[in-house]
């Protein structure tokens, strides 16, 4: 039945009313689910503290691994004294790498990408370089931080 | 006595013997090609093959990554017969996907799909997404190097699908990383959640093959034989191959049983030499195909999106392919169905050969 001055009957309003109702509880128990099941991502470190003399007194064409979150990072003292500090992880599909100090590259066996002692991708199918990290000294600390992250040191 | 009394008793409550009708009324055409009838079967045959070993072994496997690979090691060493079962599971997963691609390829180079079995079709696409699943996420359960590897590879290209790809990742994942959570998630979905849509979905598939009767080629609708009875010519002739099939896997889970690597270090570079399951080798190929960069875009992503709609147009055929749901032959979807058949099949052996 429709009243006189009304848009809709009342069939029509009572099940949009209802059908609105279904829907409404509906997608919110749907929403709440999606929340529950998709996780919450977490993140990558900023930053590592690590003991300063377990990594700069290495030899000279070895790499130490570090942790990088739940990912290796890799500490490499190149043969003149320099080093660097990148993730040893491949830019390709995310398989770990390693260091070839024979050839002086880091290698992804995977699908065989190479990357050189600068971390740039020099063949294979890695379209990027590997992640660089900044490496900072702080007394008996050495500090490795993703590139222009702060670094919050606790004072000790 | 006793039996004629529990049928009774039964018959009075439910009449069983109406079912006994049932199959006794179902024919199955005869044809040339009928030997592809015996594929969905013997799937069918297999998932439950599956379904029982996976149910012994769930009674000792461990889902925690402290213990997962040494729960792995005692089922295969310490345990009564573990050995066999892992073997039996392991097998019978890789003889299931075989089937299921054999029937699949059988039924679209056959255009089983055509109008009115669409929702079989898709149903059965369903199904093929649902074992390649199974197949991932119990491969990563044994948690050793080569499946630790393996699962971050996988989870990671989907992770390069555009827009979605982030949000897929996160969930298989449970994070940002391949984790202890990673590992709670594909012991659910192996365990729990597939298992629970593979039924609900073969339930409806196998309806839906009784409702409409099978599909008979276009090419064979004038040259038939007359339809066999399902009960008992057809069925002892499934039993034959379901016997064939047990004593493959069998044989080979003696021959060859299922083998483990080193247990998965997050922190360890990828084993040498690494490869996917086989069923896997295609992508992988496909993926080996793009380069790093494409105009611009990330190759990855260019080769994760074609991938994604060369298998989305898989499950459309039946509603492109007109002129097979009008009953004519349909050229152009036997051209499309070969050339993924062949697609498949050489880049499989591509990547095994590499």
């Amino acid at each position: 039945m429709k009243l006189d001055h009304s848009l809709v009957t009342r069939r029509t309003f009572l099940n949009t009313l209802f059908g609105g109702w279904l829907a409404a509880i509906a997608s919110g128990g749907l929403y709440a689910f999606l929340k529950f099941v998709f996780p919450t991502a977490g993140k990558e470190p900023d930053f590592v503290v690590l003991n300063r003399a377990d990594f700069l007194d290495i030899p000279g064409n070895t790499v130490k691994m570090f942790a990088w979150g739940g990912k290796p990072g890799f500490f490499l003292k190149r043969d003149d004294g320099t080093t660097l500090a990148v993730k040893g992880v491949c830019t390709h599909m995310e398989c770990n790498i390693s260091y070839q100090p024979d050839v002086k590259k880091f290698y992804c066996a995977c699908h065989k990408g190479w990357f050189d002692d600068n971390g740039r991708n020099i063949a294979g199918p890695p379209p990027k370089p590997l992640e660089r990290f900044d490496i900072v000294i702080t007394g008996q600390k050495l500090v490795i931080a993703k590139k222009g992250a702060k670094v919050d040191l606790p004072k000790a | 006595m006793i039996s004629r009394k529990l049928e009774d008793w039964i018959t009075e409550r439910y009449d069983i013997k109406g079912l006994g009708r049932l199959l006794r009324a179902k024919y199955v055409p005869s044809h040339c090609l009928d030997a592809s009838y015996f594929t969905g079967g013997l799937t069918l045959f297999l998932f439950i093959v599956q379904f029982l070993t996976g149910m012994g072994l769930a009674l000792y496997y461990v889902p925690h990554s402290e213990y997962a690979y040494k729960s792995i090691v005692d089922i295969m060493t310490k345990l009564n017969m573990g050995w066999f079962f892992r073997s039996l599971h392991h097998w019978g997963a890789q003889l299931a996907i075989a089937s299921l691609f054999v029937h699949f390829f059988a039924n679209l180079l056959l255009k089983a799909y055509r109008k009115p079995r669409e929702l079989l079709w898709v149903t059965g696409f369903i199904m093929i997404i649902v074992l390649v699943f199974f197949g991932l996420s119990g491969y990563f359960l044994i948690w050793d190097q080569r499946a630790f590897t393996a699962i971050r590879v996988a989870t990671g290209g989907a992770g390069n699908l555009p827009l979605i790809g982030g949000p897929i990742k996160v969930f298989l994942r449970g994070g940002i990383d391949v984790t202890q959570e990673t590992l709670t998630r594909f012991y659910a979905l192996h365990v729990a959640i597939l298992p629970m849509i593979s039924l609900i979905i073969i339930g409806l598939h196998v309806l839906l093959v009784q409702v409409h009767g099978m599909s008979v080629p276009v090419s064979q609708k004038d040259k038939q034989g007359q339809p066999q009875p399902f009960f008992p010519n057809v069925f002892y002739k499934d039993l034959i191959i379901w016997f064939l099939a047990t004593g493959i896997i069998v044989t080979l889970a003696v021959l060859l049983p299922a083998g483990i690597g080193t247990k998965a270090d997050p922190m360890a570079p990828a084993p040498e030499n690494i490869k996917p399951e086989w069923y896997f080798l295609f992508v992988f190929q496909t993926l080996k195909l793009f380069p790093g960069q494409m105009a611009g875009f990330n190759g990855e992503t260019i080769a994760m999106t074609v991938i994604s709609l060369s298998v989305l147009f898989v499950l459309l055929v039946p509603f492109l392919d007109k002129r097979s749901s009008a009953g004519k032959p349909s050229l152009a979807y036997t051209c499309i169905g070969v050339f993924y058949l062949l697609y498949f099949v050489a880049m499989t052996i591509i990547g095994f050969l590499n």
